[in-house]
């Protein structure tokens, strides 16, 4: 029980951020330009930072009435300048074919010139500002996807979010649009939020929503850990000069990675959330206090902190000695089978077996069906008694499975769950980017976790971490 | 019931004993809720929504009516909402026509338990209905700001500290305390000087964190 209270002091509550950090780090005026995005929007260009360009800016009734509907690209932002929580946003994919007063949304729905006005004088009356107050609208360019999310974001562009104090980055998190969060990058409203390694830039642990920690996108088998995000010293850069510029001493910035211009700046924030913590499992008072004391004059300094203190480094000195890579007791693997056919999963590894196993079904994804259903025709896909075994080793039944091509022989298994007789075939596995050419026999896994099981055979050029997590 | 000499004297200038007693249970129902806030995490409306409500329960006769009025106010702001969201009104305007539509409601209950010889609900007094309809805005603001969602949370929560707070507020014991001491009031000031200078965990962060806590 007293662990639980000395583990807690760990983690940054909502009293100890109004209280402690954002009263004192975060001035009046600091706050006022984070609230309002054209502001901040203008002061960060100036200082040469990227930022989603400004199209157009409506402040009345009347610019409303007497914009020009046609000085509009394809594709467009329309914000409230005092928008809180991603509400209020509208993004414009194109305009429709053959006509001039309509353009699509990102769910492919139509909207006319009509309804975007309604919009407007929506943000203008400050439907969508904190406590009503009238706001004004404008228009920004629309960011761009970058290839590398497109499996892992709903109809939204993700960003990232970086916790920036006394010029260290502290913690980030990846912020990735789901269906329920309804295309938006925020938590609060679905969105999942991926923990970052602030050393390397690759994503650790998820959280989906608020609390819910999860491994996969839900309803996929896309693992959220691992990822390796680009231009991460630039993100980090980005999030210490904005923290600079803004005089934000406690700053949660928003960066998105265009596909053209790369990481972009796209919101401020003086009271970034606390949900971070639940994506990185690991409590942001401690990082505070830890960056406190330390005296940074400049931006590369600060980052050469952040990393240094809340970046996991001990695994690649270990590699840096060992020559071998350190992974997991699972890890995420691509398989290459037949035809160049690549499939993405996660495999078990397993120290205690010699031969790694593959399960039928994905052998069979992997272009190896025939050799799957030789293999079935003899009935061979099964827990066979010891006696079976013998009798087919006597038949030499494996001068009839090897006549097939891909079946590079075979292998008898005993284990405590019975005997097995299984074909081999020849695959290459990539692991951590080591690839290896490996014989794998074919096994029913089904109900398994893993649809694949690396043994020591293809384990030589890898230390197994028992702790690490994937 | 003994009183202390101040609460004498203003009985003696003709203040009546109930309105000294509710104003008197003003900063300690107001403590009570900030308390709640910083240390359990309870949210609800702000202070002022489930201050008001408390009092407005403590105005109805018996806390059943009180709560089937809130209740139906919260009821009718969210089903408003969804009748209202095709036609894109402005704040203002959309918030008047809710207000008409919990208005109406409300008579309508009214109406409906005198049908029943509901005798005790058509009695209530016409301030704390008119109080409760109010809160109306506050949950559409949620709505607006946080989701459907977040807006009924805080409307239960809001429910609840107001429950809890009519029970201490009616407590005869607490009554009659104050009758006695009515400067304990002051105390609430030390009080929340120290809640606001709180800064550790509240109750439902350690549950909202409880997964890190695992992997400290």
């Amino acid at each position: 029980m007293f662990e639980f209270f000395k583990l807690s002091r760990q983690i940054l509550g909502m009293n100890a951020r109004n209280l402690d950090y954002i009263r004192p780090f975060n001035r009046a005026r600091a706050k006022k330009l984070a609230d309002n995005k054209l502001l901040s929007k203008k002061i960060l260009a100036k200082n040469e930072i990227s930022v989603p360009k400004l199209i157009a800016k409506i402040r009345t009734v009347e610019e409303l009435e007497n914009f020009d509907w046609q000085t509009l690209p394809e594709g467009f932002a329309l914000k409230p300048n005092r928008g809180f929580g991603g509400e209020g946003i509208l993004v414009v994919y194109g305009k429709k074919k053959n006509r001039t007063d309509a353009w699509i949304k990102a769910d492919r729905s139509i909207i006319t010139t009509e309804d975007l006005k309604a919009h407007i004088r929506n943000i203008l009356d400050g439907s969508f500002s904190l406590s009503g107050t009238p706001d004004i609208a404008f228009f920004e360019e629309r960011l761009q996807l970058l290839k590398l999310f497109k499996p892992y974001s709903y109809k939204g562009i993700p960003d990232i979010r970086v916790i920036v104090f006394n010029k260290v980055p502290l913690m980030a998190m990846l912020r990735l649009p789901t269906k329920s969060s309804e295309g938006k990058a925020n938590l609060q409203q679905g969105a999942i939020g991926v923990g970052i390694d602030i050393a390397t830039g690759t994503t650790t642990t998820a959280v989906l929503g608020k609390n819910r920690i999860i491994e996969y996108i839900p309803g996929t088998r896309l693992l959220l850990s691992g990822i390796k995000l680009p231009y991460w010293n630039d993100v980090l850069k980005l999030a210490v000069r904005a923290q600079e510029i803004s005089g934000l001493g406690f700053l949660g910035a928003d960066i998105a990675i265009d596909k053209i211009n790369g990481p972009t700046i796209i919101e401020l924030n003086a009271r970034p959330g606390l949900s971070i913590q639940v994506a990185n499992l690991s409590g942001l008072k401690e990082r505070l206090k830890k960056a406190a004391g330390i005296k940074i004059k400049t931006v590369e300094k600060g980052i050469r902190v952040g990393k240094d203190l809340f970046g996991g480094e001990i695994e690649e000195e270990l590699e840096e000695i060992s020559g071998k890579k350190v992974i997991g007791t699972v890890e995420k693997v691509k398989l290459i089978g037949k035809d160049g056919k690549e499939i993405e999963t996660e495999a078990r590894i397993d120290t205690g077996a010699g031969i790694s196993a593959i399960d039928k079904n994905l052998a069979k994804e992997l272009g190896f069906g025939e050799a799957v259903k030789i293999w079935e025709d003899f009935h061979l896909d099964r827990v066979l008694t010891e006696e079976e075994i013998k009798t087919l080793s006597q038949n030499e039944i494996w001068k009839e499975l090897e006549k097939h091509p891909d079946i590079v022989g075979v292998a008898k298994t005993f284990s405590s769950h019975g005997a097995t007789y299984r074909i081999e075939i020849r695959l290459s596995i990539i692991i951590d980017n080591q690839e290896i050419t490996s014989k794998l026999s074919i096994a029913n896994r089904e109900g398994l976790t893993y649809s694949i099981l690396v043994g020591r055979r293809d384990l030589r050029k890898f230390l197994i971490d028992v702790n690490k997590a994937n | 019931m003994q009183t202390s000499p101040i609460i004498d004297f203003f009985l003696g200038q003709g203040v009546p004993f109930a309105t000294v007693i509710l104003i008197l249970m003003l900063p300690i129902i107001a403590t009570f809720i900030a308390f709640l806030r910083q240390v359990v995490g309870i949210k609800a409306f702000g202070i002022y929504a489930p201050l008001i409500v408390t009092f407005a329960f403590l105005a109805t006769n018996g806390l059943k009516y009180g709560i089937a009025i809130f209740v139906t106010v919260i009821f009718s702001g969210m089903l408003m909402r969804f009748v209202l969201k095709p036609f894109r009104l402005l704040y203002l305007p959309r918030v008047a026509i809710m207000l008409t539509a919990v208005a109406m409601l409300i008579l309508g209950i009214l109406v409906i338990g005198g049908e029943f010889k509901r005798t005790g609900l058509a009695a209530v007094s016409i301030f704390p209905i008119l109080i409760m309809i109010t809160i109306v805005e506050k949950f559409v603001a949620v709505q607006i700001e946080k989701g459907d969602w977040a807006a009924i949370k805080l409307a239960i929560e809001t429910l609840i500290i107001s429950i809890v707070g009519f029970f201490i507020a009616s407590s005869s014991t607490l009554i009659h305390f104050l009758a006695l001491y009515p400067w304990i009031v002051f105390l609430t000031i030390p009080i929340n000087i120290i809640l606001g200078k709180w800064t550790g965990l509240r109750i439902s962060e350690y549950i909202r964190f409880r997964k890190i806590m695992r992997h400290l």
